[in-house]
């Protein structure tokens, strides 16, 4: 596989739609190129990031983050914190 | 850039809430809950479609982002982007673990033929102006061919391979993969412009 096909390869890995049989030819070559191939998968991700920014921001219920936060300071994160959750 | 979202000055940036929160600081993970709960909301409701398991969903996504903080690395990308990655997962997960997902495919159908752009939002020249990244990111992606739009929106939100894609739309397996390809290296190479600006 060269460089060029696991780029595009590695796009749809980061979102999931690479098939079973495409995977394997795909991990192969990921370790073939090695850090300059989990670089690129890397900067892939920000695709996730693009998506979600291109969305319409939604509203949440005020409640969902007073809850949130009861929880978080319930699991005594003052004590711990989250390394030990 | 340190954020996605415009910040007051001397905002801490996302990734000094990150390393907040990995040391256990709940008020960093009310500031991020704060300055994307907007987003996180909209990428769940776009995936699961309903309000009540949207908010119940962005509750325990920021829960698992409090939790799963330590394994967050500033040196594999961006807050943001870990965080995405993390509720897009999440709400997959529910929308199959409900067995929603032919309730979806109907939702899907039922939209208008013509209205394949709905998932992104209206981008102006105003807005482009200035600077709003959210914009610059929907122009991006409302830039693509609508053939392209479609198959993404498909994989990317609704968590579809390109079998169960090419089964969806009677398109065969062949176009779809190159329709992803074409759309994903187009948006790839707009977010790496944009990052090279920044």
């Amino acid at each position: 596989m060269s460089f060029e096909e696991f780029q595009n390869c590695a796009r749809l890995y980061v979102i999931g739609a690479l098939e079973p049989e495409e995977l394997q030819d795909f991990e192969a070559a990921r370790k073939q190129y090695g850090s300059a191939a989990e670089d690129f998968i890397n900067q892939c991700y920000g695709l996730h990031e693009a998506f979600a920014l291109s969305l319409k921001p939604a509203k949440a219920s005020n409640a969902i983050k007073d809850k949130l936060m009861s929880m978080v300071r319930e699991r005594g994160q003052g004590q711990s914190g989250p390394r030990s959750a | 850039m340190t954020s996605a979202v415009d910040l007051e000055p001397g905002a801490p940036s996302d990734v000094d809430l990150m390393l907040g929160i990995q040391s256990g600081d709940a008020d960093a993970l009310s500031q991020l809950y704060d300055r994307y709960n907007g987003i996180m909301k909209a990428l769940i409701l776009r995936i699961i479609h309903n309000e009540t398991e949207a908010d119940d969903l962005l509750q325990e996504v920021f829960m698992e982002i409090w939790k799963q903080a330590k394994n967050f690395s500033a040196e594999k990308g961006k807050p943001l982007g870990w965080m995405v990655t993390l509720t897009r997962r999440r709400a997959i997960d529910a929308l199959r673990k409900k067995q929603a997902y032919a309730r979806a495919e109907e939702r899907l159908q039922a939209q208008p033929e013509q209205q394949p752009l709905a998932w992104v939002q209206n981008a102006t020249e105003n807005d482009i102006e200035a600077g709003d990244t959210r914009a610059l990111m929907a122009k991006v992606i409302n830039s693509l061919p609508e053939a392209q739009q479609q198959v993404i929106e498909l994989a990317f939100f609704q968590g579809m391979s390109q079998r169960e894609i090419a089964s969806h739309t009677n398109i065969p397996l062949g176009t779809v993969k190159t329709r992803l390809e074409l759309g994903l290296k187009k948006i790839y190479d707009s977010l790496k412009e944009l990052r090279d600006e920044f």
